[in-house]
């Protein structure tokens, strides 16, 4: 026994204390001076000696007791610890220090027991109680437990791994597969504007009014870990409508292919985010591209977004248009854009937000109405201010005009960013063959802005969303971000439109305006945007009481100059 | 008119972005095994990409995935997307078939010996000079001696060192029951816990100092041993025990979808090739081939091997009758 002892002090230095405590319990059993032979009775001692050894029995007794008290103790909160560790690692992690300093404390308690244990060697003689534990045995059982625990923890940890994960936060909510290769997210969009239009005479002006300009559940995700897709109804307008609906396979950053119904690929401004623009309403060369498309798009991007492609094939669909899901149109348009920034993974931060490209797209029209500009502000197709009024339309005294002919696009763009301070431009031709009767003409419409910006709290321009870096806690003196926004720019259509594709009374041949603006961003999530827009025109105009068509638009719009004041309260997430 | 053009071209485009996942010059297999394998196909994986560059010129990344055998191979069916399985029992080589359908129903008969390249079979592990004098499977159900098996319903070396005690007792009594029963009922009352993987019992016993003697696979005690120096620990063959086949196969899904079935069985047959088989003898598994078998008696202790067939009828009728849910193992044993 004594050998065994030794031999597992010399093992494993960490159950010294045990051993010693099983050598007190030896020596405390057997005289110090023959402990080899039984002791049949206690050598002759002073009633104060006796008195001692009874004292050191009865405080070893009660060690013994508070260790196996300490040990029940230790097993019951380790059941504990393993329910909460399935729960929560963290849990785990502080309970398990814990038990490491109660176990140290035990560790003293028996290191004390052998400071004692030499003191009484050689004092008397005690008998342990016969069914008491021998340390080893204890030490054997906190191990046990430690790793019960360990174990229960790994097992946590394991199940945590395979478990589903719900995600909340600025980003919207989302449930994943515990490999993250399924994954469903919920986010929205609304935007409450007001818009206030500043009546320079009698004629009518635009509406003063409250206005749900989108109010989008976003549905989207990834299935099998290379599928993505995004779901878009807008329950704003006059009608709900799908305006995303999209599978997206991810062979590689680089390779990508894209179908359903989504933004195409030519326009700039019409790329960004619907909640990241800088004004209620994008400028001019939006208004001659397709705002949605149905279709099939190759795309990616290399070198880590140094350079990006997208080409593609989609129905076609007339400027500004967002093409109902069921249109039957034969004609079809390729579509596809090139854009590098090429200092973007350079050291170079002073060009690194530099990027510029070129959208295009190119269809051959077999006289389709849908193939002109949509409805919106008017009746005919046409084009529209920033306050959604139309200026032009395809309104000649007589006939019906209808896309014919080969229409095609081509947007050179940039952008640059630098710090607070952000740039947009894009350049935008239009050219569209049209057919009234027997009437043809190509119509070389062009639309360009510049729009700016500027961070006044210093936070990083970009093309999304700013990130305030102080949100909005009255309770913590933070405001959020405050950005400035200006922009300028032109539409300006073909003269051939006019007189036999549109009335030249009545339509501006030229709408140019300006903007500025201050949005507020709360938080990532909530954006404030205020903001006037002013349109000059150049043409239409002609006003006359009893010529019904002079009381609508685009006369009523042309007559005068635009003035209105934008505000929005957007909650995107 | 000039819509064909279109159409064509979206055609091109669908065919385009299909078409462009092509292979190249380099691969990557994934083997997914049991849990005392690591160190093993670490040189294995090794020898064989060397070989496979120098026949093929290809460049070749093996990575390995280990954990209790059941469970791995419940991962695959899950969808891990192994390439090569090697596991410790047909049983989880034959859950890919039954429960996932990712590999024939005759895959055993792929390879030679039913797909088994080397075996093992299990041995004790006891703490330095044997104190507890521990030789054969009775001296494991004293009282005073505390056990440690992986657990048999996630472990194929738990369910081995299960049929090991139940075999043991079964042949002694001639085919009575009640005395496995009892042998390895009280085996498993000594055992205070139960890993879920043959590597965490190893921890549980020489990492964490619990328990008197380990029960492991062969290959696995020696890696003991070795890992843990300071310990002494020793080996105590007993004088009989299980063979344990240890089988491999393709996954023919996985392989398909990731164009490796070529690179995944010329590696799974490499096992069988004399580098193979001696590489396997290096890290205590026993291999199939005689001849390679026959260099190291010294390696590889005679013992009586009995075979799960011999003593349960098969891995199914063993997995049915005592690690199913309310089986033997779960009569006999209870957790504390």
């Amino acid at each position: 026994m004594k050998h065994q002892t030794t031999s597992q002090k010399n093992s494993r230095p960490a159950s010294f204390g045990g051993a010693a405590l099983l050598a007190l319990s030896l020596a405390v059993a057997t005289p110090a001076t023959a402990q080899n032979e039984a002791p049949t009775n206690p050598p002759p001692a002073s009633g104060q000696a006796i008195s001692r050894v009874e004292a050191a029995q009865q405080a070893q007794a009660e060690t013994l007791q508070k260790l196996l008290d300490r040990i029940g103790q230790l097993e019951k909160q380790g059941a504990e610890q393993k329910a909460a560790a399935q729960a929560l690692q963290k849990a785990y992690d502080e309970q398990r220090e814990a038990h490491a300093e109660r176990e140290q404390k035990l560790q003293g308690k028996i290191t004390e027991l052998e400071g004692k244990a030499g003191s009484l060697a050689g004092s008397g003689t005690a008998q342990p109680a016969a069914d008491a534990p021998t340390p080893q045995a204890l030490q054997q059982q906190i191990r046990i437990i430690e790793r019960k625990n360990e174990l229960a923890a790994e097992a946590a940890d394991a199940k945590a791994k395979t478990s589903p994960k719900l995600t909340v936060g600025a980003g919207g909510f989302a449930f994943s597969s515990a490999d993250t290769n399924f994954v469903l997210k919920i986010k929205g969009l609304i935007q409450t504007d007001y818009r206030a239009f500043f009546d320079n005479n009698a004629l009518l002006d635009g509406h003063n009014s409250f206005l749900l300009r989108r109010a989008r559940p976003i549905i989207e995700g990834t299935v099998f870990k290379d599928f993505d897709f995004q779901f878009v109804p807008d329950f704003g307008g006059s009608s709900v409508s799908i305006y995303d609906a999209w599978l997206n396979y991810k062979y590689r950053p680089e390779l990508q292919l894209k179908a359903g119904r989504f933004k195409g690929p030519v326009g700039l401004e019409n790329l960004q985010a619907d909640a990241s623009s800088s004004f209620n309403e994008r400028g001019f060369p939006s208004s001659l591209v397709a705002s949605r498309n149905i279709g099939i798009q190759l795309w990616g991007d290399l070198a880590d977004g140094v350079a990006s492609y997208a080409a593609g094939v989609f129905n076609n669909a007339g400027d500004a248009r967002n093409p109902n899901n069921n249109d039957f149109i034969d004609n079809k348009e390729v579509a596809g854009r090139l854009f590098f920034q090429p200092f973007k993974q350079t050291d170079i931060s002073v060009l690194q937000g530099l990027g510029f490209g070129v959208g295009a797209s190119f269809s051959q029209i077999n006289g389709n109405a849908l193939a002109l500009p949509n409805t919106t502000g008017g009746t005919l197709s046409g084009y529209t201010t920033s306050g959604q009024q139309q200026f032009f339309a395809y309104n000649p005294a007589a006939g019906t005009v209808v896309g014919d002919g080969a229409h095609w696009r081509l947007a050179p763009q940039a952008t640059y960013y630098y710090g607070p301070f952000g740039l947009l431009g894009e350049y935008t031709i239009s050219e569209q063959g049209v057919k009234n009767g027997v009437r043809k003409a190509d119509l070389h419409n062009t639309a360009w802005q510049v729009s700016a910006q500027w961070v006044l709290t210093g936070e990083a321009a970009t093309f999304a969303s700013l990130t305030p870096a102080h949100p909005f806690d009255l309770h913590n003196g933070q405001w959020g971000a405050w950005q400035l926004v200006a922009r300028y720019g032109q539409l300006n259509l073909d003269g051939k439109a006019f007189p036999f594709f549109s009335d030249p009374t009545l339509s501006a041949h030229e709408a140019a305006g300006w903007a500025v603006g201050i949005n507020w961003w709360l938080n990532k999530n909530i954006r404030i945007l205020t903001s006037f827009a002013h349109t000059d025109f150049s043409g239409g105009g002609t006003f006359n009481p009893a010529v019904a068509r002079t009381l609508t638009a685009p006369a009523t719009v042309t007559h005068q100059n635009e003035d209105v004041v934008f505000t929005r309260i957007q909650l995107a997430f | 008119m000039r819509n064909w053009i279109y159409n064509f071209a979206g055609m091109l485009l669908v065919a385009g972005g299909l078409a462009a996942p092509v292979r190249g010059a380099e691969a990557t297999l994934l083997n997914v095994s049991y849990d005392v394998t690591r160190e093993f196909y670490q040189d294995f994986n090794q020898a064989f990409a060397a070989q496979w560059q120098a026949k093929t010129g290809d460049t070749l990344t093996i990575n390995q995935s280990h954990g209790g055998s059941s469970k791995q191979a419940q991962s695959v069916v899950n969808g891990l997307a192994a390439d090569v399985v090697t596991m410790n029992q047909p049983l989880d080589v034959e859950l890919l078939f039954t429960s996932g359908k990712l590999i024939p129903q005759n895959w055993a008969e792929r390879l030679p010996n039913h797909s088994v390249p080397y075996n093992s079979t299990i041995v004790f592990v006891v703490r330095k000079g044997n104190p507890k004098h521990i030789r054969t499977w009775e001296d494991l159900v004293q009282a005073n001696v505390s056990v440690v098996i992986p657990n048999p319903k996630t472990s194929g070396n738990g369910r081995y060192s299960y049929l090991a005690a139940w075999g043991h007792a079964l042949r002694k009594s001639a085919g009575d029951e009640q005395r496995p029963r009892e042998l390895v009922g009280k085996l498993f009352a000594n055992v205070p816990v139960l890993d879920t993987g043959g590597r965490g019992a190893t921890i549980t016993f020489a990492g964490r100092g619990i328990g008197d003697v380990l029960l492991t696979f062969e290959n696995e005690a020696v890696q003991v041993r070795k890992n843990f120096p300071g310990d002494a620990l020793e080996v105590v063959v007993p004088p009989d025990s299980v063979l344990a086949e240890n089988p491999v196969a393709w996954v023919d899904r996985n392989v398909a979808k990731h164009h490796t079935g070529a690179v995944a069985q010329a590696y799974l047959k490499y096992l069988y090739s004399e580098a193979g088989q001696e590489l396997a003898a290096r890290y205590y598994f026993r291999p199939t081939n005689p001849a390679i078998l026959a260099k190291y008696p010294g390696r590889f202790p005679a013992l009586e091997l009995f075979t799960v067939e011999a003593i349960a009828g098969g891995w199914k009728q063993a997995q049915q009758k005592h690690f199913s849910d309310g089986g033997v193992f779960d009569q006999l044993y209870t957790a504390k």
